[in-house]
């Protein structure tokens, strides 16, 4: 029996061959789309997960409370650890320091270099070799006791391939980190995998680190609790059985055991254990890895597949309902025959569980198809396996789920059937539930693409506004050639400059720390006019010689920049800072003096229009911008835009020639200003794709829902075109409906779409206010595409003959 | 076989009661052989509709071989038919999907037949009604005699003990017509089986033992 009614699906199949396509269609199309949104989602919580003791293995974090907000940090100080081991000897624990950028010089031997060398991002991480009884690595040669001592490092695969050509020939052989670190390959691993949070490339042991801590700047003493920063990160395993809340109420004592200088802190200090696998999901954090991905984005990825496979088993119901009426007879007969109502609603499953298959194999060549350009909406650059267990499990989940509720309404209308009446084709759309049904769901459609409509375009022009938006400074075509802090490198910099300053494309140069909008954030505590106690807001400190403010057209509200750097240095702020001070007119602060943490009082010579520190989610902080030549060594270039390439060419030229064992790297300013929005980006483009399919698979359910609407109407429109109705009169009988449909859709979907991307847009300081513009585009687009929908089928109703319709009744 | 004692149906427009049948009572005996006339509208179809257990009497009582059917529930009156009655109608109402072998063959799998007694007893039929050529065929492929030869063997199918048929030539021309009679009479004088058909022709219905008259939803009694 069960054979008969597959063979009876793949014959309806065939001769409704509109109605299976658009059912196969319009599923195939979601199931590819919630495939691969599983395809992330598997991939985004799967990491880290995989260690043996992911379930006990902590990452130490800091929260600091300002008056103006709470500050998240993994940094800590460097003396941490040993109080730690001290206090708590049945915990394990492990501190790494990791580089997020380093360049690595490939060595003959353990004196002479090579021309190898390469700029590696974060990956370079010095670490204890306890870390690895928390993070499970696989060794392909030696092991993680070779962190225990100082010049020794443990390296991966794929890093030991591109150094030394092969990983088995690595053992032994010399980098040299920055160029001044020399380590010794001690230990191959295998790749980690992509779904980690900890890249490691090179790990030289903690040791080494301690051992150049003046390469990486970190002149001060190491006993010192005051500072912290996010590179140097401590870990623990707890021992089975206890919890970190248990940790977490020890720390407060802790804190004030060993925290001997907190009166002098403007924050209130807290540490806590953040589970690792929480890592990866908590944005409150810096991390080590590519990206972090918050748990309510994952979370609204998901809903959005799921509204989109509900879309897709709504036109299923619609599109099944209407055919019903077609094949009442045949269910009539069957009926007549001796078919239970189980039987005949198992046949509705089976053929749907049918057509459900078509559309599940379609999907999966879509899916595959459109899985390589899953990099540009997600954060995920390494390519997904389209089919593993876990994902083959989830399709046939949803094949089953899908089958179940796009079947259940059909088969209980279908089977519900009086014989008498079916047999004598006296069905009709009212008795299989009317059309109120079919409204309710399309509404629900409409409303959910003019949802998506909406976040589109708000997101869109929110992107555009950041892109064209006034930073107060001047991005364009400004050159960023990353330099190096060790002695040697500083040395030549006067050369560099000289040289540089001779290529007739460079229009102005300036060696700063960064740029004046930046990712990097580096913030002190301050006093201002000889006040002795510290003000309650932290400075953002800025760096750059005296050529800064022309080179990123910073505008002079008062006063000047500071002249060429003699013995003592000046200060420039910016207007947030003056306002902040209690200065409104910038001018009357000019030659006040300011502290910078435990530095000297130092003159303000200049107030600077405010411009963006960071991305335009963040304030623009007070701002402080000093020259200190021994951090500045970032040459930022701006450039002609004539001969763009030449100019390009001659600035690496000239730094091969003065910086032969340094690698050169450089991006342009505007380029990594653009890279703070990569996840809004990613996202309005993942909304611009969903979009798009819940526009789609809408107006495949439109399409259903009017042809069952012209099966219905034949006879109306028959008895209308009779009585002398014109085509365009039959046009607006259909049309009137959907308009209507749609309008209640955007009564539904309007409040709920502004609340959403207000609540989207609050993450930004600045940004766009949501006009009623948007929403007028988002009815009128729906509007639109709706008529043109409906306007094939509503044609064609309109120009069929009358004679042939009634005679029919 | 079939006892109707004050069968009555109705429907209601505006408060107002239309008999469809009205006060019916008949028997009919196994091995009968029975011809329902009447004027359109006078309640032959439903008649039949009720006797096939398709449609509800509103009160009366029906007693089918013993069967209370009045106070039956749909499953078990559904059982019942399926295992007793054979429907045969005018406009044939095979399905357009199935081939002839899977229109015959579908009684049988909503009966739990097993696959190899399913093929023998299909093959049986094919071949007493010659058409084993024909059984890949799809009904809109076959003429409308054919058609309710089809439709006739799959009601066959199952041994039913009652053959209802509503007006099972009315679509044939009259030699097809007279070939579906001749049918039935050798299937209830060789067989046994119990046939009602409802027919608007006189000479249809002479092919049967009895005729009853139908008006306005009422027997009409010879008198």
């Amino acid at each position: 029996m069960i054979r008969n009614y597959f063979v009876i699906a793949l014959r309806n199949i065939r001769r409704y061959k509109g109605h299976a396509g658009i059912n196969i269609l319009g599923l195939a199309v979601a199931l590819a789309a919630c495939t691969i949104i599983f395809l992330v989602l598997q991939h985004e919580f799967s990491y880290d997960q995989y260690h043996k003791h992911a379930n006990r293995t902590y990452q130490l974090v800091r929260k600091d409370v300002y008056p103006d907000g709470d500050n998240f940090d993994i940094g800590m100080p460097f003396p941490t650890i040993r109080a730690l081991r001290n206090d708590f000897p049945k915990i394990k624990f492990a501190e790494i320091f990791t580089s997020y950028g380093s360049q690595v010089t490939v060595m003959q031997n353990a004196e002479t270099i090579s021309n190898k060398k390469f700029i590696e991002g974060p990956g370079i991480i010095f670490a204890e070799p306890e870390l690895f009884d928390m993070l499970d690595v696989k060794w392909l040669a030696g092991n993680a006791t070779a962190l225990n001592s100082p010049g020794l490092a443990a390296i991966s695969r794929s890093q030991a391939n591109k150094y030394f050509g092969d990983w088995k020939a690595a053992m032994g052989r010399y980098l040299k980190l920055d160029n001044n670190i020399l380590i010794q390959v001690a230990a191959v691993m295998e790749d980690v995998p992509v779904n980690s949070d900890f890249p490691f490339q090179i790990v030289p042991s903690y040791k080494t680190f301690l051992a150049n801590k003046d390469v990486f700047s970190y002149t001060a003493s190491l006993d010192n609790w005051g500072g912290s920063s996010s590179n140097h990160q401590v870990y623990a395993l707890l021992p089975e059985g206890s919890d970190a809340e248990g940790f977490n109420s020890r720390m407060p004592a802790f804190l004030e055991k060993y925290y001997p200088d907190k009166k002098n802190q403007p924050g209130k200090l807290y540490f806590f254990l953040n589970p690792l696998k929480n890592i990866h999901f908590d944005t409150r954090f810096g991390h080590n890895g590519d990206h972090v991905s918050s748990k309510t984005s994952l979370m609204t990825l998901a809903l959005i597949g799921l509204l989109i496979i509900l879309m897709a088993c709504i036109n299923f119901v619609n599109l099944s309902t209407a055919l019903a009426v077609k094949r009442s007879k045949e269910v009539g007969i069957r009926k007549v025959m001796g078919g239970k109502k189980s039987q005949l609603r198992l046949q509705v499953y089976l053929e749907t569980f049918v057509i459900v298959c078509f559309a599940a194999l379609l999907g999966l060549g879509l899916a595959w198809f459109g899985l390589p350009y899953l990099k540009y909406i997600a954060d995920i650059q390494q390519p997904l396996q389209l089919l593993n267990s876990g994902s083959i499990t989830f399709i046939l989940a949803v094949i089953l789920a899908t089958t179940v509720i796009s079947g259940f309404y059909p088969a209980l209308v279908m089977s519900r059937f009086q014989p008498v009446e079916a047999i004598k084709n006296k069905i009709n759309t009212t008795a299989v539930g009317g059309i109120s049904l079919r409204r309710v769901l399309v509404v629900l459609q409409f409303a959910f693409s003019q949802l998506l409509i909406v976040a589109t375009i708000i997101a869109v022009s929110q992107m555009n506004f950041i892109r064209d938006a006034d930073l107060g400074m001047d991005k364009e075509a400004v050159l960023l050639v990353n330099g190096n802090a060790d002695s040697s490198f500083l040395s030549r910099q006067p050369n560099f400059e000289a040289r540089l300053r001779q290529v007739a494309g460079i229009r102005q140069l300036s060696f700063a720390l960064d740029a004046p909008s930046s990712d990097n954030s580096w913030t002190t505590n301050m006093a201002f006019d000889n006040d002795a106690t510290d003000k309650d807001f932290h400075a953002s400190i800025k760096m750059g010689d005296d050529h800064y403010a022309e080179t990123f057209g910073l505008q002079l509200l008062a006063g000047s920049f500071y002249p060429p750097r003699d013995s003592t240095p000046e200060f420039v702020i910016n207007e947030t800072m003056a306002r902040k001070l209690g200065y409104n007119n910038p001018k009357d602060i000019v030659g006040k003096t300011i502290r910078l943490g435990g530095g000297k009082w130092l003159p303000v010579v200049g107030v600077v229009k405010d411009f963006k520190n960071k991305s335009l989610r963040d304030e623009i902080r007070p701002t402080v911008i000093t020259n200190n030549p021994k951090f500045q060594t970032t040459a930022c270039i701006k450039i002609s835009a004539a001969n763009l390439g030449k100019t390009n060419r001659d600035i690496e030229a000239i730094w091969e020639s003065v910086y032969p064992e340094y690698a050169y790297s450089s991006t342009w300013l505007d380029e990594s200003i653009q890279n703070f929005y990569r996840q809004e980006e990613r996202l309005s483009r993942l909304y611009k794709v969903y979009a798009g399919l819940a526009i789609f698979i809408s107006c495949l359910g439109l399409y259903g829902l009017v042809s069952f609407m012209a099966v219905q109407k034949t006879k109306e429109v028959g008895i209308r075109k009779v009585l002398g109705a014109s085509i365009s009169s039959i046009l607006y009988l259909f049309s009137r409906e959907f308009t209507i449909l749609v309008v209640v859709a955007f009564v539904i979907a309007a409040p709920v779409a502004w609340f959403l991307m207000n609540n989207w847009l609050s993450n930004f300081v600045f940004k766009i206010s949501i006009g009623a513009g948007v929403f007028v585009l988002s009815i009128a687009a729906s509007l639109l595409i709706a008529w043109i929908t409906v306007g094939y089928k509503a044609i064609r109703a309109a120009l069929a003959n009358p004679v042939k319709s009634l005679r029919s009744e | 076989m079939i006892t109707l004692e004050h069968i009555s149906k109705w429907v209601t427009t505006a408060g107002l009661r239309t008999f469809l049948l009205k006060d019916i009572n008949l028997t009919i005996k196994e091995g009968e052989f029975v011809s329902i006339m009447g004027p359109s509208g006078s309640g032959k179809s439903t008649l039949l509709n009720v006797i096939g257990m398709l449609d509800d009497a509103d009160e009366g009582k029906y007693d089918f071989m013993g069967n209370q059917v009045h106070s039956m529930k749909e499953k078990q009156r559904s059982q019942l038919y399926k295992q007793y009655i054979g429907f045969v109608f005018q406009a044939y109402h095979l399905i357009d999907e199935l081939t002839v072998y899977e229109n015959i063959e579908t009684p049988l799998l909503y009966q739990d037949t097993k696959s190899t007694e399913r093929k023998a007893m299909v093959g049986d039929m094919l071949d007493r009604f010659q058409m084993v050529g024909k059984k890949d065929l799809f009904p809109t492929q076959l003429s409308g005699g054919q058609q309710q030869l089809v439709g006739i063997a799959r009601a066959l199918i199952s041994s039913p003990k009652l053959i209802l048929a509503d007006e099972p030539t009315g679509n044939l021309n009259s030699r097809q017509g007279e070939e579906i009679m001749e049918l039935f009479k050798k299937l209830n004088e060789e067989d046994g089986v119990t046939i009602i058909q409802v027919t608007h022709s006189e000479k249809n219905a002479a092919y049967g033992n009895r005729i009853i008259h139908l008006l306005d939803g009422r027997i009409e009694h010879p008198r």
